[in-house]
């Protein structure tokens, strides 16, 4: 079974700081990583490629320092590592970004069987790419997988929606997205890292590989635009009160009475 | 203002209707955004036997609703929901389609945007309409929510936007509004590719963050599981539910069932009182439904402050013990 797995790398969001002054992300002195759960579906590629054989394809786009994350990924033991990277895709939406993977995909020799992402990335969590690259490619999709067994031809999967533990059969090729539950991630050995940094290479493709007009790409192939980014707005008429514990207990005692959520204290206890 | 491409649509997610409020949430920011624009709010219905969905839609504020009832729509079924709403938009041309982002909304709306060859964005906290350009001003956390990102799609439509359920009120039920319910003849669909063998309801427990009136939320300055275990003896004095932040399930505090913000449950609490968080934004979305919200956090700075009704700057270990021997004294 051929697998491709899309990786996306990302900054290790819980550690960003926000400049406030120009409302940006200080990008300096925070790690750059692969999506937590892009490095699920790659986990999850290896144990399938472990049971049903095959070769697995890494397929990033970004600009030229995401090669980190496919090294890591080629350390972890994927078999090829493609860097999608051209200026001209700087600044594109799911849209855009969906168009220059999908095209990706159709390069490959033999198709894939198996298309496998992350559900969300954390830094802009849209989930959206996953099931645009399988609309582009006329691909079956299942979002959120937490269990992935073949079943002959077919795929049995697993997955949670509103509630329902779903089970769904559905025919190769495929793309899933996978969610956190689908498999631990194993760590790599730092030794992995620095063999795979040595050993393979990565192919490049930028957009004329793929056969890709500047207008299809990057911000000028984008259908959204982002206006400005903000602060989250404040409440206002808040009451900060500070004190001893005593003094704060009282004052929290009183305004759950005056909502009525305590009876007044009234003498009779 | 360009009125060739018709008003606003919201997808009718009608399963689990009681508890899923999120259609007649996005009926009535709907027909705000459509008064803005001089147009009307249009609920498009897919499913079977699905008619008195349609009634309670515009009991809810529809001016249309355009239904499929079809034995063949019986499921959520992304290709053919795709498919029938793709050929429904290029006939009617709608300006804005908004969905909730339940697991269904986020699975085939992105879809949907890509088939239409439009913009989409993600889990919004806010829709507006621009006064001068008429567009639809989408709000989005990004970078994990310490950020909002005012997203527009300027020149494709419809402008499609999945929303965040909670984040809008409902309007109240009135029997006396008046609607059109149109029934466009349906096509039969080729069997789907993706195919559903059994779905098995998973309630974890009996946690029901959204329906509760009290909620005591919980994060990471409580320092400690036992610390945490506390709320739920504060949850019980006061008749609520305990709720908890991202880092407080990471830390093993507090299941995902009690995972509140973005990626997790929403309240509509009558009050929330928010212990040891700091207020990362992702979190405060979860909690800005509630009417009342009181924070205990030690740091006069934290976030969390900004959004309060009521804030203390105590230290929650401290404070904890003497709410409760208080209130137990008083119950």
């Amino acid at each position: 079974m051929n697998i491709v797995v899309f990786v996306k790398q990302v900054p290790d969001v819980p550690n960003i700081r926000i400049d406030e002054q120009r409302m940006t992300i200080i990008r300096e002195g925070v790690e750059s990583i692969i999506n937590p759960l892009d490095c699920v579906a790659l986990q999850a590629s290896l144990e399938l490629r472990e049971r049903e054989g095959g070769c697995i394809t890494v397929i990033s786009m970004g600009p030229p320092q995401s090669e980190e994350a496919l090294r890591e990924a080629l350390a972890a033991g994927a078999d090829q590592a493609i860097l999608l990277t051209d200026s001209a895709f700087a600044g594109a939406d799911t849209l855009a970004t969906s168009h220059v993977l999908a095209m990706a995909v159709s390069k490959l020799q033999p198709f894939p069987d198996l298309l496998l992402c992350g559900m969300q990335t954390i830094d802009s969590d849209t989930g959206h790419v996953g099931p645009q690259i399988a609309e582009e490619l006329d691909l079956p999709q299942v979002c959120g997988v937490n269990e992935i067994h073949m079943d002959g031809h077919l795929l049995v999967l697993k997955r949670l929606s509103e509630g329902f533990l779903d089970t769904i059969r559905v025919p190769l090729p495929a793309l899933l997205t996978v969610s956190k539950d689908l498999c631990p991630v194993k760590n790599l050995s730092l030794g992995a890292v620095e063999a795979a940094f040595s050993q393979k290479d990565i192919i490049r493709w930028a957009a004329h590989d793929l056969g890709l007009q500047p207008d299809e790409v990057g911000l000028k192939g984008s259908a959204t635009h982002v206006r400005k980014l903000r602060p989250p707005a404040d409440r206002t008429g808040g009451r900060i009160v500070t004190g001893s514990p005593q003094f704060i207990v009282d004052a929290l005692i009183h305004k759950l009475e005056s909502m009525s959520i305590l009876d007044e204290e009234d003498g009779n206890e | 203002m360009n009125k060739t491409f018709g008003g606003v649509w919201i997808f009718g997610d009608y399963r689990d209707y009681f508890q899923n409020r999120i259609t007649l949430q996005l009926i009535a920011k709907g027909r705000e955004l459509a008064e803005t624009l001089n147009t009307g709010t249009t609920v498009v219905l897919l499913g079977d036997q699905i008619h008195q969905y349609a009634m309670e839609y515009v009991a809810h504020g529809a001016d249309t609703v355009i239904v499929a009832d079809h034995q063949n729509l019986k499921e959520y079924e992304v290709e053919k929901y795709t498919t029938l709403l793709a050929q429904w938009v290029k006939s009617y041309q709608p300006e804005i389609f908004l969905a909730g982002a339940t697991s269904f909304g986020r699975e085939f709306f992105p879809r949907l945007a890509k088939r239409l060859r439009t913009g989409l964005s993600a889990d919004c906290v806010d829709l507006e309409v621009d006064p001068e350009s008429f567009l639809l001003v989408q709000t989005t956390p990004a970078f994990g929510g310490e950020l909002l990102a005012e997203v527009v799609t300027p020149d494709r439509r419809p402008q499609m936007a999945t929303v965040h359920p909670g984040v809008f009120r409902e309007l109240p039920h009135n029997a006396e509004s008046v609607g059109h319910i149109i029934y466009p003849e349906v096509d039969v669909f080729p069997e789907p590719r993706v195919k559903i063998v059994r779905s098995k309801p998973q309630r974890t427990g009996k946690v029901s963050l959204e329906d509760a009136s009290v909620v005591i939320a919980g994060g990471k300055g409580l320092g400690s599981k036992e610390q945490f275990e506390l709320l739920y003896e504060l949850a019980e004095l006061l008749e609520g539910e305990v709720g908890a932040t991202r880092p407080a399930v990471l830390s093993g505090w507090a299941g995902e069932d009690r995972l509140l913000g973005q990626t997790g449950k929403s309240v509509n609490a009558k009050l929330v009182i928010s212990i040891g968080t700091s207020g990362a934004l992702q979190y405060i979305t979860g909690i800005q439904g509630a009417e009342t919200v009181i924070a205990i956090n030690r740091n006069p700075d934290a976030p969390v402050f900004r959004i309060v009704d009521l804030g203390l700057v105590a230290d929650a270990a401290t404070v904890l013990p003497i709410l409760l021997e208080t209130l137990r004294r008083r119950l």
